[in-house]
Parts: C-alpha cells; sequence; structure tokens
C-alpha cells in the first residue's frame, strides 16, 4: 500500500506541471493530427476493478505528443504500474508515429501509424488490446522478466459527420520476443461536442468545452488462434473536458464484455497543449515576435 | 570552446528573432483551391453577427499561434496575412473549406475537428479583421 502511494504521489507533480485539447478517446485514434510545432503533455492512468484471485492496480503513463509537420504526428511514451499488495515497477516505453496519406479531408479519412514498444509483460495502462487477455493475475516479479519488443501497426479510418466523430482502428502487433504469432485488434469510437456554437465568453463549464462519446475496444487473437476467444472487449463511455484554451480533463469508464476483462477500467487523463513550443523557446533566451 | 558555442546559439536566436515578424508578403498556395460546391456555401451565420464573439475566441484559441492575435501572419510560419484584401474577397464558403481542410504543404492543419457552426463563427470573425490603418 505504501508503495501504491508513493507512486500516487510520484505522478501527481507531474500532474501540476503539466496539463490539451484532445477528443476524448483513450484507446481509439481518429484522423485528427496534433497541430504542426505544438507538444502535447499527458499524464493518463488506467485503474481496475479486480475480479476475485486478482489485485487493484494503478498504471499511470506520461505521454509526449508532438505534431512534426500537419500530416505527421510523433508519440513518446512512459509508463508504470503499481500493484497493491505486490510492487511499482517501470513497465517501459513506446515510440508511435501516425502519418496522414491524404491531403483534404474526405468521406473517410485513413491514417498510418506504426509504434515500437519496449516493454514489459507487466504492462497494464492497455493502451490498445491486441491477441488475448493480459495478464494481471502474476506477480509483477514474474512478468517484469518477460520483455517485450513489439512492433505495431494500425489502419485508423475516421470521418467527421457534422458533428460527430466517428473513428475505427484495426491494429496488428507483432512481439519479436515470443513466438505468438501476429496478434489483432480493434478499436470503435464515436463521441460529439455538447455544444457546437461557441460563446463569446471565457466560460469554463459551458456544454461547448464538453465533448462525450463511446468507445469499444478489445482483442481479436492472433495468427495462432484467430478470433474472440479468451480475449477482452470492452465497452466505454468518455467524457473530454476543456478545462482551459490548453487544459483538456478526459475519463472514461470501460466495462469488461467477457470472462477475460476486467469487470471495469477506469482511464483519467490530464493533458496540457504548448502550442509553438520552438517559438516559445526562442523567446525565453529574448526573441522577439 | 565554450565562446563558438555562444556565438553560435546567439546567430541561431538573431536569426530566430529575424524571422518573428509580420508576414506582408504572404502569398497565396494557387493549388489550394476550393471546390465550387464548396465555395457557393453560405455562412448559417450570416446574420448573427454576434457570432464573431465566439469566433474571436476560437481563433485566439486555435489560429493566433501560427497568424498572430491580429491576424496579420508571422513571417516564420509563413502563414497567411488574413487581413489582405486577397483573403477577404475570397467566398465565406472558401474559407470554410480551407479552415475544414488546411493546407498541409504549407503547414495548416485541418480543423475539421471543429463542430461546423463553430467553423463558421471562424469565418465571420475572419471578416472582422482589417488593417490598422484602415480602421475608422
Amino acid at each position: 500500500m505504501i508503495k501504491f502511494g508513493r507512486l500516487i504521489l510520484f505522478t501527481l507533480p507531474t500532474v501540476v506541471c503539466s496539463m490539451a485539447q484532445e477528443s476524448p478517446y483513450f484507446v481509439t485514434y481518429n484522423h485528427h493530427m496534433e497541430e504542426p510545432g505544438n507538444l502535447d503533455i499527458e499524464v493518463s492512468s488506467t485503474t481496475n476493478v479486480p475480479r476475485s484471485g486478482q489485485k487493484y492496480y494503478f498504471a499511470p503513463y506520461t505521454e509526449f505528443e508532438y505534431g512534426v509537420t500537419a500530416r505527421w504526428t510523433t508519440e513518446l511514451y512512459l509508463e508504470g504500474q503499481s500493484t497493491y499488495g505486490d510492487s511499482t515497477i517501470f513497465t517501459g516505453w513506446r515510440i508511435e508515429n501516425r502519418f496522414r496519406p491524404l491531403k483534404r479531408e474526405h468521406w473517410i479519412n485513413p491514417v498510418l501509424y506504426l509504434e515500437y514498444e519496449n516493454l514489459s509483460e507487466a504492462s497494464r495502462i492497455q493502451k490498445e488490446i491486441e491477441g488475448g487477455a493480459p495478464d494481471v493475475s502474476s506477480p509483477n516479479a514474474e512478468l517484469r522478466q518477460m520483455k517485450v519488443h513489439e512492433l505495431e501497426t494500425k489502419l485508423i479510418v475516421s470521418r467527421d459527420v457534422h458533428d460527430w466523430n466517428l473513428a475505427g482502428n484495426f491494429i496488428v502487433a507483432k512481439n519479436f520476443s515470443q513466438s505468438a504469432g501476429f496478434e489483432f485488434g480493434y478499436a470503435l469510437g464515436f463521441s460529439r461536442p455538447l455544444a457546437t456554437l461557441a460563446s463569446g465568453t471565457n466560460c469554463r463549464f459551458c456544454r461547448e468545452n464538453f465533448s462525450a462519446g463511446m468507445e469499444l475496444y478489445g482483442g481479436l487473437g492472433s495468427t495462432l488462434g484467430f478470433g474472440l476467444h479468451d480475449t477482452a472487449h470492452y465497452a466505454a463511455p468518455v467524457v473530454a473536458w476543456l478545462v482551459s484554451d490548453n487544459t483538456t480533463l478526459r475519463f472514461s469508464t470501460g466495462v469488461g464484455l467477457t470472462h477475460e476483462s476486467s469487470p471495469v477500467l477506469f482511464r483519467f487523463g490530464y493533458s496540457y497543449e504548448i502550442q509553438g513550443i520552438g517559438n516559445k523557446l526562442s523567446r525565453l533566451f529574448g526573441a522577439k515576435r | 570552446m565554450t565562446r563558438p558555442v555562444l556565438m553560435g546559439l546567439g546567430c541561431f536566436l538573431g536569426l530566430f528573432a529575424a524571422m518573428m515578424g509580420q508576414n506582408p508578403a504572404y502569398q497565396p498556395d494557387p493549388d489550394w483551391r476550393a471546390p465550387e460546391e464548396a465555395a457557393s456555401k453560405p455562412n448559417p451565420l450570416a446574420n448573427r453577427p454576434a457570432a464573431a464573439a465566439g469566433g474571436k475566441k476560437l481563433f485566439l484559441r486555435n489560429c493566433a499561434e501560427c497568424h498572430g492575435e491580429d491576424g496579420s501572419g508571422i513571417l516564420k510560419k509563413h502563414s497567411a496575412d488574413l487581413q489582405l484584401a486577397v483573403v477577404q474577397e475570397e467566398k465565406d464558403g472558401v474559407l470554410y473549406w480551407k479552415i475544414t481542410n488546411g493546407n498541409p504543404d504549407r503547414g495548416m492543419p485541418s480543423f475539421s475537428k471543429l463542430p461546423e457552426l463553430e467553423r463558421w463563427q471562424l469565418v465571420l470573425f475572419l471578416r472582422t479583421l482589417k488593417p490598422a490603418e484602415k480602421q475608422p
């Protein structure tokens, strides 16, 4: 319990110092990229309600998302987890890149996604679910010894229909550390702002600052056994609140749909977007606008 | 060893400062053209000028970083001077289409993530941008 509390204390200062104008999704990606030159720093966490025989865990992660160009976004993730009655550990890092091949908005907008993961099997953030269900029963000491060097690709398709965003992701992942074959997963999402006309005042609690939606995500097995058997699936209402021009809070309660899923997954995210970080750095050193 | 590094840093920062001015020399991208169907769309908020206040808020939040708070553009960003006649003479539908699609070749992202009415609010606000010397 002390270690569990220590991880929360370790995470809080980061949360206070970093705070982004984000879609409400935690797992599903849509075709909206980070604006070029902007850095989005996000601290998020995944917490479970365990089944009998499992333990509570708290899995925080920090995400640095940078818009390289209008069609290319790159991200770095650092993640850890703390399991009640077990230990608190760093579980690894990920680098991901998203490319938008088409210049204009179309009826459907594809985005190509490529990620390298250097993790351990103790990773519990469940940023995506592929293959079977993650192991949340074995002790951390055992799981951290099992390294995961994984290449993951996604085909992201997304469109905006009036004020609704509809997005779907198909995931293919290959873990080079194990002979698990290629693993598959999916994520689907829809969301909408609660109001579509901006007021002229800087209100914080107006409906225009809130968006809500739903995510559905899970694993689809692997080349060794494709399908829904022994896989985890979640249905998760999501909500986002634009607290200030560059600060967003997000929350999701994912309900497990299969026996391999946790009964409930709580996700919380707090993000801060630094616009034009290059310009900000130059101003810091005295350059005039 | 330290001096060359400092001189290099100074040159770099000087270059940054020189590049940060407004962008009166903005040249529109001739290939960035709205389809006729999109260009002819009328602004549904045209008879609600008060909605421009919301447009201003959205502009400051989403656009000012590149176009400047007065919309005059920033040279370093190669961003459009939105006060120029070449921009102001565009139809509402063209501005809406450009906000929606962006122009990735010139670094302008798509803002389709904003609700449709908010994008029309931005168009309303863009109409209020005038060069300082021309304001009454």
